[in-house]
């Protein structure tokens, strides 16, 4: 872990054209952060939203947590992480103009993106044959509210990686010019970094 | 290993250590420090390591460790002045 504390962006040499220093650099592209801003700012809302709820009904949301499926929470939350990953090395790849590189770790990133929505399918099926749904209690009304609202969010980022993957495998990106994978890439790290405060609020905290 | 290895592997280090406790924690305290404490070293984690903010544009940087230390601040808020946050929040 010696390496740790250097940033991952000082690892690998990022090409002159995309390093604005005056005013630092932007990953991706401006519109995807005004995307980004958008989808955390709705976030916060809906975690004002929890903080309420809870406040409220302190007793439904200690034992809530007890009647959901913890498993299915680690599981999403290794899928998006891994995935996650793969999008750092399909950046890292294609700053080496290596793109069939940089397509296999995006096909992986959507491959294991898709395993979401399927562990989701799942867990609802396993909540709803137990009597959970969005009418049992505030706590699963807000459960379903804020994690169904960022699988809808992980949907558009799984149609960006598809997107990028489809250019990539026809030669869209290089060194030169991968601001459109990157903006993929860091919306899709965007959903984990809500997820990994969604999956605490419902999975863990009492 | 190379550097994005390890963060990952800690990252998912850090996720089981968090299933460890949703199946042992009982509301408390430390339970709510370690959730708060959890939510923001794994998501500077990602926002350092993943989306390479450490270099990015500051205006950029700045909102994403706003949201990544203001969600873990009202955790504890929620937890030990939640009957503060009831009465803000009552219309009547």
């Amino acid at each position: 872990m010696g390496n740790m504390s250097m940033p991952y962006a000082e690892s690998i040499a990022v090409p002159e054209d995309h390093d604005f220093r005056s005013r630092g650099r932007v990953p991706g592209n401006n519109g995807i952060w005004v995307g980004i801003f958008c989808v955390l700012v709705e976030f916060l809302l809906l975690f004002i939203v929890y903080f309420v709820a809870k406040a409220h009904h302190p007793e439904a949301f200690e034992s809530g947590p007890d009647k959901l499926v913890t498993l299915a929470g680690v599981t999403i939350t290794m899928l998006l992480l891994t995935s996650g990953y793969c999008m750092v090395k399909a950046v890292e790849s294609i700053r080496r103009d290596a793109s069939v590189t940089a397509f296999r770790w995006i096909a992986l990133a959507f491959l294991l993106g898709c395993g979401y929505p399927l562990v989701k399918y799942f867990e609802i099926r396993w909540n709803i044959a137990h009597g959970i749904d969005g009418e049992t209690g505030i706590f699963y009304t807000v459960y379903y509210y804020l994690t169904l609202n960022h699988l809808v969010h992980v949907f558009w980022g799984l149609l960006g990686l598809g997107w990028v993957a489809l250019r990539t495998s026809r030669g869209s990106y290089s060194s030169r010019d991968y601001s459109g994978l990157e903006a993929a890439a860091v919306y899709w790290h965007t959903t984990d970094v809500i997820w990994l405060v969604i999956f605490p609020f419902f999975y863990v905290l009492r | 290993m190379g550097h994005a290895e390890r963060v990952w592997l800690l990252l998912i280090g850090l996720t089981l250590a968090g299933a460890w406790f949703a199946e042992t924690g009982h509301a408390g305290w430390p339970l709510t420090l370690l959730v708060a404490g959890l939510i923001a070293v794994k998501g500077r984690m990602v926002i350092d390591h993943y989306m390479e903010m450490t270099r990015a544009n500051a205006h950029i940087r700045h909102v994403l460790y706003a949201f990544a230390t203001l969600v873990p601040l009202l955790v504890i808020f929620t937890h030990g002045w939640g009957d503060l946050l009831r009465r803000l929040t009552t219309l009547n």
